[in-house]
């Protein structure tokens, strides 16, 4: 195997729910040794949120094992002196501690950045908080739903008519790619100045940063956007167009004139597209309601991938919308390789989404399945901090250690768990129809 | 203004990228201190700069708001590869630099010989990155997609909306914000790797897969479980849902979430309903619940439900538009939002630092007018002449 990019970078990674582990399955994806510690007095929410209630539960959380992969996974009961002695012993061999707790935590545990800054000169502390470390509002409690409503991106999301919407998660792992970002930076610094330092990363900014157009618009023209559903700010027409079947649709979006032709001789010009209020870009937009309903009258007769292929070959960004079923059949995505099986205790063998980075020296791949719950406790123990068995041993008679969650008190048959978690999720359409 | 050290000093980036997602990379890179060389086309520049928002909606090369804010503390030239010479010009370039950016249709570059076999000929141990809609393979290599396009083949489109109208994207262009992101880490990642070991590399970044990564793992719930999700509108736990003076937002991951929603709402009784009682009650009638918190809200401010919600360490927040976001306490407070100055824009008001290093602190700086550092690049630092650069002006090729 060759190396990879991170070789060498160890991590202790104290980071919770998804945005955190997020940033650092990325750099354990670039070849970081990533220590995540968690503890069986408070399992890893994420365990929580994504997986089922039932005895094993806790390892049946999708979004929990695709964020944790590569990572070493060891448990330690924090608010024990013991534990907290062990995670400084792991700073004083670690390059990056990484955390997102509410700002209180680190500090409470005495764990604050110039805390370890004694024990290790060198590290580099990335503490992403919903709200950042300062500020009036800094021990405000967000989750990621939180931080893409006070983003400013719902506000100017949703049908026209309607009111603010969201996707819900898509804060929580853009953070996390930030996060990613700023350890990157920190350790280019690091490696010409051997100098660390702390990153104080709000995930609200981070998020809000990828506001560029509607805070621009309103910093220029004090213009707060609309909500323009799949449309386009100034090209038209761009929409979702229903195909042949139940629920099948296909994007459309045409950037200049010169497309426009194109499509509407790929259509086969019906007479409409001749009309004058088609005629340019600014027309388009003002009759996209008249156009919409015209451009689907010829997609609604064709299948969502026929219509790609017309429209591809006269050059036109025309591609269906997958479900998550048809996204793991997709060509491109399968000739790309793009997910990887891996084998995993508790949930055997499934495919998960590789890394979008295909790096051509330095490949990189999901070299080991997200830990299950304290799985590498006795090797990291041993291996780094060479304790002996017996050790080890009191260590999981205190409690500090273990491999089993405390509390866990779901008991549900998985079957049934899974047919009342998939009613839910797929009778959605009837019961929100029925309001 | 002398500029304080940086995190990224002495780093070298020449920057072909245009739009969104390659330009937002390079401004990652150059808002922390490398320095970012952006090569525009001769006349008309990244057609970001033909893009609005515009102050008065008047379009202009040098105020497109978009552009200003992609491409902070960037240089600019011009250059025109598809002319021989220009092409030599840029080969010259690239023996000094760590790093090329790009983010132009998989053809454009070997088109131009500039493939990276070739620039590593020139320059052995560089690091390029390719940004592109579908990545460098494939058979939806050439095709177009713009971020609409993105959402819906990566499968998240599919499930947002409401169930009875067309799956809805979110915000503007985030696929490309997110590929971009994924861009800089993967081109500070190979230049670690190059200063660590001498070996350069080409990293391939499909937008498709990067933005595919934005989602909670949903294949593998469908892997695992065998079912996918409909669109559902307000997906509980969470929602939006309009007060007096606004939106405010909610998230109840757990039961002590949701009994804390019932005593902000100072409806106890609601805890004490067993069709309320578990999160899977809850999900199926969250319809009947978002009735009950809507009524609430009908009389309510938006900061005073934030507040007061969070008194009782409930993740209620509010969801500003732009100008509330601009002036909340918070962000004034830690100075998120900033006043750049630009010849032609004037002084707006710009989204900061997306992380605050205290160490190395991130600094404001504008966008660069098009061809403005021309004379910098070509004359102090290639050594031509500026007779030689008239001749270039007049040849086309800057």
């Amino acid at each position: 195997m060759s190396e990879l990019p991170l070789k060498g970078v160890r991590i202790i990674d104290a980071c919770i729910y998804w945005a955190g582990p997020m940033a650092t399955m990325l750099l354990a994806d670039l070849g970081a040794e990533v220590i995540k510690v968690e503890s069986i007095q408070r399992l890893d929410h994420l365990r929580l949120l994504g997986g089922w209630p039932t005895p094993d539960g806790y390892e049946w959380s999708a979004v929990f094992n695709g964020a944790n992969r590569n990572k070493y996974g060891i448990t330690l009961n924090m608010n024990n002196p013991k534990g907290r002695d062990i995670f400084k012993e792991l700073v004083k061999l670690g390059d990056i501690v990484t955390e997102n707790f509410s700002p209180r935590v680190m500090e409470n545990w005495g764990l604050s950045y110039k805390e370890l800054k004694k024990i290790n000169s060198r590290i580099i502390m990335l503490s992403m908080p919903g709200f950042g470390t300062t500020g009036p509002w800094r021990n405000y409690v967000t989750f990621g739903p939180n931080v893409e409503m006070v983003s400013g991106m719902p506000i100017v999301s949703g049908y026209p008519d309607g009111t603010p919407m969201m996707t819900g998660y898509v804060a929580d792992p853009a953070a996390g790619l930030m996060g990613a970002v700023a350890v990157m930076t920190a350790l280019q610094h690091r490696h010409r100045t051997g100098k660390g330092q702390r990153i104080d990363l709000s995930q609200i900014e981070a998020f809000t940063s990828f506001m560029g157009a509607p805070m621009m618009d309103y910093s220029m023209n004090k213009r707060i956007q609309k909500r323009k559903g799949n449309r386009h700010s100034s090209l038209a027409p761009q929409g979702t167009y229903r195909c042949k079947g139940d629920d099948e649709w296909v994007n459309i979006t045409i950037s200049s004139d010169e497309e426009w032709q194109r499509f509407c001789e790929a259509m086969g010009n019906p007479p409409w597209t001749q009309w004058h209020r088609f005629a340019d870009a600014l027309s388009r937009y003002e009759n996209h309601n008249e156009m919409d309903r015209l451009i689907e009258e010829w997609t609604s007769q064709r299948d969502k991938h026929e219509v790609m292929q017309i429209l591809q070959k006269a050059g036109v960004a025309a591609t269906p919308i997958l479900n998550y079923g048809e996204v793991l059949s997709d060509p491109q995505i399968v000739e790309r390789g793009f997910f990887e099986t891996v084998t995993r205790p508790v949930t055997g063998t499934h495919p998960y989404p590789g890394t979008p980075m295909k790096f051509a020296e330095t490949p990189l791949s999901i070299r080991k399945a997200a830990p299950t719950l304290g799985e590498d406790n006795e090797y990291i123990l041993t291996k780094l901090l060479k304790m002996s068995k017996q050790e080890i041993e009191q260590l999981a008679r205190e409690e500090i250690i273990g491999t089993k969650p405390q509390g866990w008190a779901f008991a549900m048959d998985a079957d049934e768990a899974i047919s009342r978690i998939k009613d839910i999720h797929t009778k959605a359409e009837d019961s929100s129809k029925s309001s | 203004m002398a500029k304080r050290e940086q995190a990224l000093l002495g780093m070298t980036v020449l920057d072909l990228t245009h739009h969104i997602a390659g330009p937002y990379c390079t401004k990652m890179l150059a808002d922390f201190g490398a320095e970012v060389i952006k090569i525009e086309r001769p006349g008309s520049g990244d057609p970001a700069r033909s893009m609005g928002p515009f102050p008065k909606d008047e379009p202009h090369n040098e105020k497109s708001g978009l552009f200003l804010y992609l491409n902070t503390n960037k240089k600019s030239i011009t250059l025109n590869l598809k002319s021989a010479t220009g092409a030599g010009i840029f080969k010259n370039m690239v023996e000094k630099a760590d790093a090329v950016v790009e983010n132009f249709s998989p053809r454009v570059m070997p088109g131009l010989g500039l493939d990276y076999k070739t620039l590593k000929e020139i320059n052995p141990d560089l690091v390029m990155t390719s940004i592109a809609s579908f990545g460098q393979t494939g058979p939806y290599r050439d095709y177009k997609a713009a971020d609409l396009n993105i959402w819906g083949l990566s499968g998240i489109q599919y499930e947002l909306g409401e169930p009875d109208r067309p799956p809805l994207r979110i915000g503007n262009n985030v696929s490309e914000y997110v590929a971009g992101l994924y861009g800089a880490l993967s081109t500070l990642s190979a230049v670690y790797y190059r200063y660590e070991t001498g070996v350069g590399q080409h990293v391939d970044i499909s937008i498709l897969e990067a933005f595919h990564t934005m989602q909670p793992s949903m294949t593998v719930v469908y892997s695992y479980a065998g079912f996918i999700r409909k669109r559902a509108g307000i997906r509980f736990p969470w929602g939006i849902l309009p007060c007096k003076d606004g939106y405010v937002g909610f998230y109840l991951p757990t039961q002590v979430h949701w009994e804390s929603l019932c005593a902000l709402m100072e409806m106890p009784e609601l805890r004490e309903k067993p069709e309320y009682e578990t999160p899977m009650s809850r999900e199926e009638r969250r319809e009947e619940i978002a009735a009950i918190i809507v009524s609430w809200l009908k009389d309510k401010l938006m900061d005073d439900v934030f507040h007061a919600a969070q008194e009782l360490r409930l993740p209620l927040t509010i969801v500003p538009n732009p100008e509330q976001l601009t002036t909340t306490a918070q962000h004034k407070a830690r100075k998120y939002f900033t006043k750049i100055n630009h010849p032609a824009a004037g002084r707006l008001t710009y989204p900061g630092a997306p992380f605050k290093m205290t160490g190395t602190p991130w600094q404001a700086g504008r966008a660069p007018l098009l061809g403005e550092h021309n004379d910098e690049i070509y004359c102090e630092r290639l050594g031509y002449s500026k007779d030689d650069l008239v001749k270039l002006r007049e040849e086309g090729v800057i």
